[in-house]
């Protein structure tokens, strides 16, 4: 492209030919207004506003819209004169008499001297300015959007005003509406807790604070690029051109000298105990849904609100949902109780709400834990020891309590209760994931009966599996608290950094070797290693093993008929030996 | 089918020697006027009539019928002329087709009845030449359309079409087309009236492949139909325009922007392609040369807008049909990005003719910047509504007066509307009408009045522009003295609010307050500020819409209140409508004249009409709802349309003045 | 009779079954004593020889414990034992000692209850049968691999030979 001179309001200025005078007056700092203008869609000229005055030179003049006129040598620009300025306010002016006085149009007013409009203030809130029919076109590439009838009539629709297909949900429109015309909403504006997430909202993110490499990433699930092939926006402002689509994940083969499991646990769902009412009443919740409303960055603001928008009135959190249960888990999941109390002591700090605890045993074990739990007490927590038994919705007398009943057999005074609430929070147990058994099998350890990885020993290496240089750390084990997890977590990196820092590995003294002479060269054992530790020597005409490899199964020695293979530690006479000790 | 392509010029002539000889075997041709307009008055039933006449009288195989696409002389449909003789049957009935097959055809004599009766001078006129409303034309590219059957190629060939496609293709290159084109000044007939030749050349030089050319026919203009016509009539003459268009731009896809309201251009476009393809005239190789174009034709959906050029590409495209900014022309970026050349109906139907006979004799007809001759469709207030095509230069009152025959009923001429909806209506006398005299202007605004007679302005594209309006398409809607120029505004207005496509805020918001203003206005609730605001709105948006629908929109308004300003005047200040056509200004009441025929007694919708048989009637000014039934209706102008208000006064003098009239009926008797 | 305790030769691979068996003791499950184990790396690891020594020794049953199928730590050691112990029960038939003194079983490392619930059962199936009287049989304890036993035994590794090729 060649270059050309042009001057805005006298300043003169080189820029492409063809490019638009909106970025050269900008380049220059001069502030053009407009309503319907974004740099990375096609100009759309619809507002108006950004008109400006067009002059040769030589006599020739027009008022154009700087978004979209091209720059041509010899150009000049006017952006402050009589016409120009009676152009803007009139536009604007017409502006809104058809529309609501959103800031942006309130803004422009003041900006260009608009007091009153002369022909009144609209109703309508869509200024038509096109943004979000063009994103949804040119930059997301969904094609969802459109203007429909016409006229004094225009408006912005999906097509037929159908629900649309097309549609992503990328929320795009409604970022880049001004006015506030199109928003985003969930289903008549409750607020629904299960789908209440606490993990970033934009499709890139650096996905955890302590995420190594500590980098942004792009989310395939929610990037529009993705789904549609458009969008492209963090490449265009990327100055440093980092953003690579084309990235996915991918196999990598690494050398490792050792490996840490540390895969955590799965919620239990609480679904299938009807008797609670889960995925039924909207405002029973599961504990971790509790935990992210309770967080504030949750799109509650942290607020403890009900399905409706209001505040509790009362909540009841149910100890034991899964765990210490004969038909579920049998095992304690050991965090419940202390997190109860702490949920206890939220609500009393952000609402007025009474707060139920409803418990079998209150297992305070930890070191301060007990000093917690006496004060949660001081603070007027309702703690009845009795599990939940059932939850159904409260009859039309007690309304005025709560809108759920929880009913529960009162232990210490014996007693059938019944007690009123609006919200209830279930206690779930933790539960190993459910792909814990293939974990197992990759790296050749167990799960328990639980599903738990079985440590090594479960006093003297809890840290360790019978695979050597392979650690759990965590909840993967059995369920264990956080001081307790860092301990384990930390100890597996002890172990793992002294196998590391080793240099050379200790051999195990088992392995199997062949004794040349009496080895026939039947070869029989070369097709039983699984290891491809054994090779047969061409030369000497007799299989050798390699005793690297070797792990000592000993299924070679076996099946040697010769019995000239021996497993070092395990020989034929060793056990034979044992046999014998053992039978005598 | 390759049997039916021309390869050479040659194998045209032959054919087209073939037809002539057997055209002039002497036999009589009815031809039937099948336009749009005769259409509508039943010339089917005549046309079938003719036949069964015919049969009867066993002249099938002397006499022939061909209807034929539009005359141009619709207020007098169904028409039918015979040839070659060209004696000139107007408002033909099926029942009549007998009697001119046994009187004309069989002895040569004529159907005095059916024969052209000069309003004025009350001759009698028997040739269609000599007919004022044609002999006054120069019917250029209307010619033919009298003389084919549309659907017939053989009949445009025979008449020498496609001779001007041999002659470009073959003997010259295609840059002499355009400086052909160039030098006779042809500028476009969609109404921006920019050099076609221009055009021609800047597409030829415009980077980019391929290359488009288009036709508009989307004409929506209310009271214009002259594209529709020659697409109804003469559809060969509109596609051999387009292959040399595309020849000389180096094309090889064309476009026809047809509106899907005209089904009958459609069908007939449909069939010429058709023809033409099969004949070699379009598809690969024509006339042997090396050269390929073909036409698809394409329906619009019936926007106004999209007669915009780049609204139109965009509906070709499939999109919405939104004007886009024309900063970079259609020519270098037209459909699909791609280099266009846009025309409209008119425009390449003159292109055969300025090949064929040379640019220099087309340039010698019309005005120094506007070349060639130009359709009008005369509507509204006027005696011979109709097609016009008339050189340019001649001026407003021959067309007005002299082809169309003046305001019916002999009331004054008042203003002309040229250009459509977004052009200007051009006064051109003031009126003295007979209008009461509470409606007639008090001195003081009189002395103001400055009366521009523009009556002799020669009609072309610079003169109309310096006046006010423009060409446009070619509409001009006559107004005669019961027209009331804020209202006409309104109308206009109001149409071109529909049609706002709404993308642009000055159209789309500017034209609803216009609208707002002027309906204040004729509700006699204007301000004088009023006038002010809408010439201030009318300036915004001739300078920041982004079309050309809304850049010419304010045109109405802007002309009315430059010729009529005493008018608006008479609204805002006195609170009345000189004309009496704004139904919140007027009341009607009905004065001594009256001679009790009770007619209007059973017009009246809302009864509020009283009066007996032979008694002075009434008009009850509560249940009045002005509707002017009435109005129309009354034969002894005894109902007035006084200012509002003043009904019962003119009522309460024509109670104490009336009496029976004896004498008048008599009159009427007699 | 009543009081006859059989003496049980165990030989449990090292990471499941000799696991489980930890675990069984560590979680305090009791199981009869009459079962003494040696450990083996594998399943794979077990010769017929231990079989036949043992019962020669004074085992009145021998119990092989191996990982369940799949979960073998070297990939597939027990299906070489899977397939050697009925070689071996027709073996110990041919020598007219019931087969049923031979058992495999697959105990994984948390199957601490099962491991204890096999060595149960087939103490109270041992216990049934009765001690092993290899004198009535006529089989001479001080040369128990005899050439025929030989035979049999290297046939049957060629049958394996066979069938992994």
């Amino acid at each position: 492209m060649e270059k050309v001179s042009i001057t805005i309001d006298g300043k003169p200025i080189e820029v492409e030919e063809g490019s638009y005078v909106l970025q050269a007056a900008e380049e220059l700092g001069i502030k053009i207004p407009t309503l319907c203008y974004y740099e990375h869609m096609t100009p759309y000229a619809a507002c108006r506003i950004c008109s400006v005055e067009a002059r040769d030179g030589k006599g020739w003049t027009k008022i154009v819209t700087a978004c979209n006129y091209p720059a041509w040598d010899g150009l000049q620009i006017f952006t402050d004169t009589p016409r120009v300025i009676t152009a803007r306010k009139v536009n604007l002016e017409m502006l809104m008499s058809h529309c609501a006085p959103a800031p942006v149009l309130q803004e422009l007013a003041d900006e260009l001297g608009v007091k009153e409009p002369r022909w009144g203030i609209g109703t309508d809130t869509c200024i038509m300015c096109g943004l979000c029919v063009r994103i949804c076109d040119e930059v997301v590439g969904a094609h969802a959007l459109t203007f429909s009838s016409r006229g004094i009539d225009r408006e912005v629709s999906t097509p037929f005003k159908l629900e649309s297909e097309d549609c992503i949900l990328c929320g795009a429109c409604a970022r880049y509406c001004p006015t506030g015309h199109i928003r985003m909403t969930d289903t008549n504006g409750r607020i629904l807790h299960s789908e209440l997430t606490l993990g970033p909202n934009t499709a890139i993110s650096i996905p955890f604070r302590q995420a190594i490499p500590n980098a942004p990433r792009i989310d395939p699930d929610y990037c529009i690029h993705m789904a549609t092939g458009g969008c492209k926006l963090c490449s265009k402002v990327c100055p440093k051109e980092c953003i690579n689509y084309e990235d996915k994940d991918e196999f990598e083969e690494l050398e490792i000298g050792a490996i840490i499991i540390a895969t955590g646990f799965q919620d239990f769902d609480p679904t299938p105990m009807q008797q609670f009412g889960y995925g039924k009443y909207p405002n029973v919740l599961s504990s971790i849904e509790f935990e992210q409303m309770n967080n504030a960055a949750s799109p509650t603001d942290g607020k403890i609100l009900m399905e409706n928008g209001e505040e509790p009135r009362s909540i009841a959190i149910l100890h034991c949902i899964g765990s210490r249960d004969e038909d579920h888990h049998k095992y304690c999941s050991r965090v419940c109780c202390m997190y109860a109390l702490k949920f206890a002591h939220l609500v009393k700090e952000k609402t007025n709400a009474e707060v139920y605890q409803l418990y079998i045993d209150m297992r305070t074990f930890g070191k301060g834990y007990e000093e917690f739990y006496q004060r949660i007490l001081t603070e007027g927590v309702n703690v009845i020891r009795g599990k939940g038994g059932e939850i159904v919705p409260a009859p039309p007398e007690y309304s005025s309590e709560g809108n759920l009943l929880v009913r529960c057999e009162d232990t210490l005074i014996g007693k059938f209760r019944e007690i009123p609430v609006d919200m209830v929070i279930l206690c779930t147990a933790l539960e190993a994931r459910g792909d814990a058994e293939d974990i197992a099998r990759k790296f050749n350890i167990s799960t328990g009966a639980d599903g738990w990885f079985i440590e090594a020993h479960p006093k003297l290496a809890p840290v360790s599996t019978t695979t050597e240089g392979v650690f759990l750390a965590g909840v993967c084990q059995g369920p264990k608290d956080i001081p307790d997890t860092v301990a384990q977590g930390t100890a597996a990196a002890a172990h793992s950094i002294r196998l590391l820092n080793m240099g050379e590995v200790l051999m195990d003294a088992a392995y199997a070797e062949i004794v040349e002479e009496f080895c026939s060269g039947c070869r029989i054992c070369n097709g039983l290693c699984p290891y491809n530790a054994i090779t047969f020597d061409e030369e000497k005409k007799v299989s050798e093993i390699n005793s690297a490899l070797c792990k000592a199964c000993g299924t070679c020695v076996a099946a040697c008929p010769t019995g000239a293979i021996k497993a070092r530690h395990f020989t034929d006479d060793q056990i034979y030996a044992q046999i014998e000790g053992i039978l005598a | 089918m390759n049997n039916n392509k021309f390869t050479s010029p040659e194998d045209l002539n032959r054919l087209r020697e073939r037809l002539v000889k057997q055209r002039e075997e002497g036999r009589i041709i009815i031809t039937v006027c099948a336009g749009t307009g005769c259409l509508a008055c039943g010339c089917e039933a005549v046309t079938a009539a003719f036949r069964e006449a015919l049969k009867e009288n066993q002249l099938e195989d002397k006499v022939e019928i061909r209807t034929t696409g539009c005359h141009g002389f619709c207020e007098r449909g169904p028409l039918v002329v015979l040839r070659p003789e060209g004696t000139f049957y107007q408002r033909v009935k099926p029942a009549d087709a007998k009697l001119i097959v046994e009187q004309t055809i069989k002895h040569g004599k004529l159907v005095n009845k059916l024969l052209y009766r000069d309003p004025q001078t009350k001759e009698v006129i028997v040739k269609e030449d000599d007919i004022p409303f044609y002999s006054k034309q120069m019917r250029l590219i209307f010619g033919m359309n009298g003389h084919m059957d549309p659907t017939s190629i053989n009949d445009y060939i025979a008449l020498g079409g496609y001779q001007a496609l041999a002659k470009a293709l073959l003997t010259m290159t295609p840059e002499q087309v355009i400086d052909e084109v160039k030098k006779s000044g042809l500028r476009g007939r969609g109404g921006g009236g920019y050099h076609a030749g221009k055009k021609w050349a800047s597409c030829r030089r415009a980077k980019g492949e391929p290359k488009y050319v288009i036709c508009n026919a989307d004409e929506g203009d209310p009271g214009a139909f002259m594209d529709r016509s020659l697409l109804e009539g003469n559809p060969h003459g509109v596609i051999e325009g387009m292959v040399i268009g595309a020849f000389a731009i180096g094309s090889h896809d064309g476009y026809v922007y047809v509106r899907n309201e005209y089904p009958l251009a459609v069908k007939n476009l449909n069939i010429a392609v058709d023809a033409a393809r099969e004949h070699g005239f379009l598809g690969d190789n024509i006339f042997g040369s090396s050269f390929n174009f073909d036409i698809d034709v394409s329906r619009g959906g019936g926007a106004f807008v999209c007669g915009e050029s780049t609204a139109l590409m965009a509906s070709l495209e499939g999109k919405i049909g939104e004007p886009r900014a024309k900063y970079v022309h259609t020519v270098d970026a037209g459909l699909w990005d791609k280099p266009s050349n846009l025309n409209n109906v008119e425009t390449w139907a003159n292109v055969p003719l300025i090949i064929e006979k040379g640019a220099d004799w087309y340039s010698r007809i019309g005005t120094a910047s506007s070349k060639g001759t130009k359709v009008f469709a005369l509507t509204g207030k006027i005696n011979n509504t109709g097609l016009v095509e008339v050189p340019m230069g001649i001026t407003l009152r021959e067309i007005i007066f002299d082809i169309g025959g003046g305001p019916p009923k002999g009331k004054k001429f008042k203003a002309v509307q040229t250009g459509g909806p977004s052009g200007g209506t051009l006064v051109v006398e003031t009126r003295e009408p007979k209008v009461h005299e509470s409606l007639v202007a008090h001195g003081d605004i009189r002395d103001e009045e400055e009366v521009v007679s523009l009556l002799d302005l020669p009609v072309d594209f610079d003169e109309l522009t310096k006046v006010g309006s423009m060409m446009g398409s070619g509409g001009m809607i006559v107004m005669d003295q019961d027209s009331c120029m804020v209202d006409v505004a309104k109308y206009f207005l109001n149409f071109l609010q529909e049609e706002s496509c709404g993308k642009c805020t000055p159209c789309r918001e500017g034209l609803r307050i216009t609208l707002e203003i002027l309906t204040r206005i004729s509700e006699g609730k204007g301000q004088m500020e009023d006038l002010d605001t809408l010439e201030e709105i009318s300036q915004v948006m001739i300078d920041t819409c982004l079309c050309q629908l809304g850049g010419s929109a304010p045109n109405p308004v802007l002309s009315t209140i430059r010729y009529f300003r005493q008018e608006y005047l008479a609204h805002i200040v006195e609170k009345r409508c000189p004309a009496g056509v704004c139904k919140e200004l007027v009341s009607h009441a009905i004065d001594e004249t009256c001679t009790g025929c009770h007619v209007c007694f059973s017009v009246c919708p809302t009864n509020a009409i009283i009066g007996q048989t032979k008694t002075l009637h009434v008009i009850d000014q509560d249940a009045c709802i002005q509707c002017g039934a009435c109005y129309q209706l009354c034969r002894f102008d005894s109902i007035k349309r006084v200012k509002r208000g003043e009904g019962d006064a003119i009522q309460y003098v024509a109670k104490e003045k009336w009496h029976p009239p004896v004498k008048k009926k008599a009159a009427a008797v007699a | 009779m009543t009081n006859f305790e059989p003496k049980i030769l165990g030989i449990l691979c090292n990471w499941c079954s000799y696991t489980g068996a930890d675990l069984a003791g560590t979680a305090r499950m009791k199981y009869p004593a009459n079962m003494r184990s040696v450990r083996v790396m594998c399943s794979g690891r077990v010769d017929p020889g231990f079989i036949f020594d043992a019962l020669r020794a004074g085992a009145d049953g021998v119990l092989v414990c191996g990982c369940h199928p799949g979960d073998c730590h070297y990939h597939e050691g027990n299906y070489k034992c899977m397939r050697r112990i009925p070689l071996t029960k027709i073996l110990l038939e041919d020598m007219g000692i019931d087969p049923r003194r031979l058992r495999l079983e697959w105990v994984s490392a948390s199957e601490g209850a099962r491991f204890q619930q096999v060595v149960t059962e087939f103490t109270e199936e041992l216990r049934a049968l009765g001690p092993l009287k290899l004198r009535e049989l006529n089989f001479d304890p001080d040369h128990p691999a005899g050439g025929d036993n030989h035979v049999a035994v290297e046939s049957a590794a060629h049958d394996e030979l066979e069938a992994g090729h």
